[in-house]
């Protein structure tokens, strides 16, 4: 045989070496690994999960922006709606409240021992307190109270013999009527001439105007319910 | 003859120390490519060898015949996998069959010889 052929064979049967062996690793890594087709799948579906992944990560930044700018718009909303209940508190008298004043002390005339007449003839009537709260209010007076009863929209000053009731609350004298508004104002207020303390004091009441810098008028104590008035929804 | 057999059995050795020692490894994709491509040679090889024993070896169509076969059997895969069609394994058929008949036919002639 010619140089050639032997050359040749050698080449083929080497060929063939690398083939076999090369499939057999082939083959040996594939049992050892997942096959082929699964691999592609698991792939396309790895590939398929992280794009998944990504828009749902920018999503959930999307919504943690979202979010974060809703709590700080209802912190927003909480902090107005606080402020407008405490403005509408005040504006009910359901809180304490402090500033310049008057303190008007009126009490009854004292008893003549022995006097003729019963006593009640010259008391002070509610008539007279609801006038000096509607003087004061009238004189700008912005919070209000008798003996540590504070003045509401609901108060009642009623004469329930022989007391006076202010918030169901029976009162006695003296009255003590402390008005928040500026104190000259108020204070002249009732002592124009002819006016409220003149004409108390021709009935005998004895009364005494102290302006204070500071006083504080308690707040209204008792819960108010509303049975039977709505507000009307306007739509 | 004998030194065609050592030279080949020499080859095969080289190339399997080669084919282990490549650090390269195929990836899956193709290891059915490689397969038939692997039977063609092996058909090959043993027509080679019953042309041999009938004393009709001619190099050039072993030669040939060899690469052709395992070109055209991985070439058919590869088209039948972009096809749909399991075309490798017309190849593994014809291969096969002819691997056998190929084997029946050395058996015969190595029988006749040792008689």
């Amino acid at each position: 045989m010619k140089l050639s052929t032997y050359l040749s064979l050698g080449l083929v049967a080497l060929v063939l070496g690398v083939l076999i062996v090369f499939q057999f690793r082939v083959t040996r890594h594939i049992e050892q690994g997942v096959p082929a087709g699964r691999a592609q799948e698991l792939a396309l579906e790895l590939r398929q999960l992280e794009k998944d992944k990504s828009k749902l990560g920018a999503e959930a930044n999307d919504l943690s922006l979202k979010l974060e700018q809703v709590t700080r718009g209802q912190t927003e909303a909480e902090k107005a709606l606080k402020d407008e209940l405490a403005k509408a508190r005040l504006l009910a008298g359901l809180v304490p409240v402090t500033g310049p004043g008057i303190e008007l002390t009126l009490d009854n005339p004292p008893q003549q021992a022995g006097g003729r007449g019963p006593a009640s003839l010259y008391a002070i009537r509610d008539e007279d307190l609801l006038r000096v709260i509607n003087e004061l209010r009238g004189a700008g007076a912005e919070a209000l109270s008798i003996n540590g009863q504070r003045i509401v929209a609901h108060t009642e000053i009623r004469w329930a013999a022989p007391f006076i009731n202010v918030n169901l609350t029976r009162i006695v004298p003296p009255y003590h009527i402390l008005a928040i508004g500026k104190p000259d104002n108020l204070k002249s207020a009732l002592e124009i001439p002819g006016g409220l303390v003149e004409y108390l004091q021709d009935l005998g009441v004895q009364v005494k105007i102290q302006p204070y810098d500071r006083l504080t008028i308690p707040g209204y104590s008792r819960t108010t319910e509303f049975r039977y008035a709505k507000p009307v929804v306007k739509g | 003859m004998w030194l065609g057999i050592w030279l080949a059995v020499a080859g095969l050795v080289l190339g399997v120390l080669l084919g282990l020692n490549i650090p390269l490894v195929l990836p899956q994709v193709y290891a059915k490519y490689l397969s038939v491509a692997a039977l063609a040679a092996l058909d090959s090889v043993f027509g080679g060898i019953r042309a041999a024993m009938e004393d009709q070896f001619d190099n050039t169509v072993f030669i040939s015949g060899f690469f052709s076969n395992a070109l055209l059997a991985a070439g058919l895969a590869f088209i039948g996998e972009r096809l749909g069609i399991d075309l490798y394994l017309a190849a593994v058929v014809a291969f096969g069959v002819r691997l056998f008949q190929n084997l029946a036919i050395i058996r015969r002639h190595l029988f006749e010889k040792l008689k």
